[in-house]
């Protein structure tokens, strides 16, 4: 399990990937939103797509 | 008029005008009448068209009288959600970004029911560009439940539900991204159509996310929903998602029943879900008997992958963020606070993730086909909770709980419908949802007709004395 430094540092590289600039009520919020979110992600990303799985197939 | 036109579904508005116990005009100044009473309460319009109203209204008892009755919806009052475009009429979205915008082109859905002879009364409250979140305070309020004005409709069609439950008008179409007609409409007791995507064109409304978009009918009836929808179907150049629509009579089998009809409940990831509320899974399960015993016969389905369809439909969702992104660095402060989060929080998916997404969604969508391959809809409670009062909204997030009910089809774009089921202790109303194959939006409006036809919570109304606040 990542600690909260860990979970910040992330959130903080993946807005700046994003290209996002937050003010700091916008920034809160949003990183709310994203550790909310965050086991779904995980499904997502963990999710092994199968071979026919082609979305115009 | 002996009769409150505002009592009656769009079906009674429709028969009224149609044998002169009322002229479109006299229902049309009804409406108008009960939105000065109470809409100061409720908030469902931002822009009342009356002058526009009232003239179509003349121009359609004029042309009945002559005998040249268009159909169903001529004279009939409704009204658009207000990310439809009416040439003329101020189009905000619900936002400050779009605050003075004057759309100079109908919508194609405008248009069919300028041609269907429909009046237009207003355009309605949304949450911010069907993205944003409830309030009740500032600019662009998103309307108050008439079931309990201490509630939200829901949304992003808010406003739609709340004028069509309240009786401000005889029916509405709203637009549907992961549950937006859906939504409000279990929570008003309406009946709310998502049509198959591709089945309405999305010309001249606002995207929120383009795959995902859907617009269709929020009224009263099952009857009034499929009369709205069949004005609205069909091909448009101007949307090219819609060159395959396949369009079918909606209203000429709408009371064939629901005999010999074979219905897959979605058991195990919505009934069995922990987030429905009790007295939503205890209505559900009562809806599904009469459908039993109106001749259905009644399975358990299950699709394991729809457990992918939350985690699927949220990076597809990053399409807003293509829509807003250059307005959004250049004005973030003209948006909303909930809106800001909500379309940043789509930018965070990579574009793996977004490609992962489209892959599962066809996963999904193949499982899913099968199932419908062998039975002809499936069921389940129309959303996990009743109506939230607005304070208990979470100030970030996508109520995950709920739009676990919706969003999945509109991941599939398959045809969904909510269909009132009953009403809790607490007088909020409760909903069944009926998903059926592609193009086949008329079998599920049969089995929403055959299930309202022998229960009568449609009938039902909110107390107006009870608007206050």
């Amino acid at each position: 399990m990542k600690s909260t430094d860990d979970r910040n540092a992330q959130f903080e590289a993946e807005c700046r990937t994003a290209g996002l600039t937050l003010g700091a009520r916008d920034a809160e919020l949003l990183y709310a939103m994203w550790l909310e979110w965050l086991p779904e992600r995980e499904r997502l990303r963990t999710a092994a797509p199968a071979p026919e799985d082609e979305p115009w197939r | 008029m002996a009769m409150n036109v505002a009592d009656l579904d769009l079906r009674g508005v429709s028969d009224g005008i149609a044998r002169g116990e009322f002229s479109s005009v006299e229902a049309t100044e009804a409406y108008l009448g009960r939105i000065a009473q109470h809409d100061h309460v409720l908030r469902s319009y931002i822009t009342v068209t009356a002058d526009l109203a009232l003239a179509q209204a003349k121009d359609a008892d004029a042309e009945i009288a002559r005998s040249r009755r268009r159909g169903p919806l001529h004279g009939v009052p409704i009204a658009l959600k207000d990310l439809i475009a009416v040439a003329g009429v101020k189009m905000t979205g619900g936002s400050r970004v779009l605050a003075d915008h004057v759309p100079t082109r109908d919508a194609f859905v405008t248009r069919r029911l300028k041609e269907a002879g429909a009046v237009l009364l207003g355009k309605l409250a949304m949450h911010e560009f069907a993205f944003g979140r409830p309030v009740i305070a500032g600019a662009f309020p998103t309307g108050r439940n008439p079931w309990d004005v201490q509630r939200s409709p829901a949304g992003s069609s808010s406003g739609s539900a709340v004028a069509a439950a309240a009786g401000l008008c005889a029916g509405a179409l709203g637009s549907d991204t992961g549950g937006s007609i859906r939504g409000p409409a279990s929570m008003t007791a309406l009946v709310g159509h998502k049509p198959t995507y591709g089945l309405v064109s999305r010309s001249g409304v606002l995207p929120l996310s383009w795959s995902l978009d859907h617009v269709g009918p929020m009224t009263r009836g099952v009857w009034d929903s499929a009369v709205l929808l069949q004005a609205i179907a069909g091909a448009d150049p101007d949307d090219t998602s819609t060159r395959g629509a396949t369009t079918q009579n909606y209203v000429e089998h709408l009371d064939d029943g629901a005999r010999g009809l074979r219905l897959g409940l979605l058991k195990r990831y919505y009934v069995d879900f922990p987030g429905l509320n009790d007295e939503v899974r205890a209505a559900a399960f009562t809806a599904f008997d009469v459908l039993r015993k109106e001749g259905a016969t009644i399975t358990d389905v299950d699709a394991p992958s729809l457990d992918l369809a939350m985690p699927a439909w949220a990076p597809i969702m990053s399409e807003a963020y293509e829509y807003h992104a250059e307005t959004l660095r250049a004005t973030p402060e003209k948006f909303g606070e909930g809106l800001r989060t909500r379309v940043y929080f789509t930018a965070l998916f990579t574009a793996q993730d977004v490609q992962r997404a489209q892959r599962l969604r066809a996963r999904i969508g193949r499982e899913v086909d099968s199932l419908l391959s062998e039975v002809d809809a499936l069921i389940f409670p129309g959303q996990a909770m009743p109506a939230m009062r607005f304070e208990d909204f979470p100030t970030t997030g996508f109520a995950p709980a709920s739009i676990r009910y919706t969003a999945p089809w509109n991941l599939l774009g398959l045809p969904a419908v909510v269909v009132p089921s009953g009403f809790t202790r607490d007088g909020l109303p409760v909903s069944i949802q009926i998903v059926g194959r592609r193009f086949d939006d008329a079998t599920v409006l049969r089995i929403a007709r055959a299930y309202e036809r022998v229960t009568d919570w449609h009938r039902r109304r909110p107390d107006p004395t009870r608007w206050r606040v």
